[in-house]
């Protein structure tokens, strides 16, 4: 295909599919939520139908490219639509960290009775205003093995007037899990920019060794993540639990959901490599997905920075 | 001081990633370049946040946010 003309493809019944896949999911899901027992069914069957998408879709692009009918303006659209992506992903991130700040800077300390004090009369007499203590735990509930473990720690609570305290504890130590994580996902970071690498010479084998590794970090972060919720759920911390429960899981959560979704593209990039669908001078399907795993470490570390740490 | 220079690291991270975003957009041999290079600047700037930050934790020269379950038994 010459310069001048632009590939232009034929319409497409993959937009709908994806959309009829996603609802069902999210109505399955919904439903499973308020206790319905066909909503886990539903959900399964919106997954599949979300799965049948992917592989339709995505494969029709990758053939449309392998057979040659992209140009370099198709490529310029494919950087721009790219580029558009990750913008709204930017904003998303910065929603969600602005809610932070602003609970925890502003909102909290309002409530606390900080500056005119106009709001704290009208408080419900249970309400305390801090940051990290969140949850309602009844006395007892924080477990022994827990605190041996070292995992969970008791600290002296003021509490509010003319209200029985339980045991208070620390829930999520920032040396343990958080660190380990964010370390798992900087090497991940390291051994992508090592493929990226191994791209640009045109190594294949060390292209699929590298890649690998960032699958299986992503994946190992993930497992870690599902096991620091398991742990913060059993002692209290949940969505529920005032708004550091709720800022906590936002993050945690949606950031846990782009590593997943990461964690797929990186496979279907690791498929591609292994099928040669790029070389050392045309591999923009890998220089997306790079770039956005390397924002999903980013936003990481803001996290493990803001949340647990300033 | 320390949380200014984390701060200051972060801010970096991001530039460098941006860099990288626009070589991307960029694409062709000389953006391919450019989005490498700040990937490797942000990668590398990111290790040392790492540690600076886990330093100064061990230093004592920032405090953890340590997440509390407390509590007034409020369910009555």
């Amino acid at each position: 295909m010459n310069e001048e003309e632009y590939y232009v493809p034929e319409g497409t019944y993959w937009p709908i599919i994806g959309s009829i896949g996603v609802s069902t999911l999210f109505v399955g899901f919904a439903n499973q939520m308020h206790g319905a027992e066909w909503g886990g069914s539903v959900m399964a069957l919106g997954f599949a139908i979300t799965v049948f998408m992917m592989f339709g879709w995505f494969g029709q692009v990758v053939n449309e490219s392998t057979s040659g009918i992209y140009n370099k303006q198709v490529d310029r659209s494919f950087r721009w639509g790219m580029s558009w992506f990750i913008f709204s992903e930017v904003m998303f991130f910065a929603a969600f960290f602005g809610a932070l700040f602003y609970a925890r800077q502003l909102s909290v300390p309002w409530l606390g009775g900080a500056d005119n004090n106009i709001f704290t009369p009208d408080l419900w007499n249970a309400f305390s205003a801090s940051w990290h203590q969140m949850a309602f735990l009844a006395p007892g509930s924080v477990t022994d093995t827990a605190l041996q473990s070292g995992t969970v720690m008791s600290f002296p609570v003021v509490p509010a007037s003319g209200i029985e305290t339980a045991t208070p504890a620390m829930v999520v130590n920032p040396w343990g899990l958080p660190a380990l994580n964010t370390a798992l996902l900087l090497a991940s970071g390291v051994t992508l920019t090592y493929a990226h690498h191994a791209l640009r010479a045109g190594n294949r084998n060390q292209i699929v060794g590298w890649l690998v590794a960032t699958i299986a970090l992503g994946a190992a972060f993930l497992g870690f993540q599902i096991m620091e919720y398991g742990h913060a759920y059993q002692e209290g911390l949940k969505l529920t639990s005032g708004i550091y429960g709720s800022t906590f899981y936002m993050l945690t959560g949606f950031h846990g959901f782009h590593v997943t979704v990461g964690v797929i593209m990186l496979t279907v990039i690791l498929y591609r490599v292994q099928k040669g669908h790029f070389n050392a001078d045309n591999h923009f399907g890998f220089e997306g997905v790079a770039w956005y795993w390397h924002f999903v470490d980013v936003v990481w570390l803001g996290l493990f920075v803001f949340v647990y740490w300033l | 001081m320390t949380e200014f220079v984390i701060i200051l690291i972060i801010i970096a991270i991001l530039v460098a990633l941006g860099f990288g975003l626009i070589g991307m957009v960029k694409g062709g041999k000389e953006g391919s370049d450019k989005m490498f290079k700040s990937l490797v600047t942000r990668v590398s700037l990111s290790v040392l946040l790492f540690i600076l930050v886990l330093f100064s934790g061990y230093m004592g020269w920032i405090e953890p946010n340590i997440i509390m379950v407390d509590a007034p038994i409020a369910q009555k």
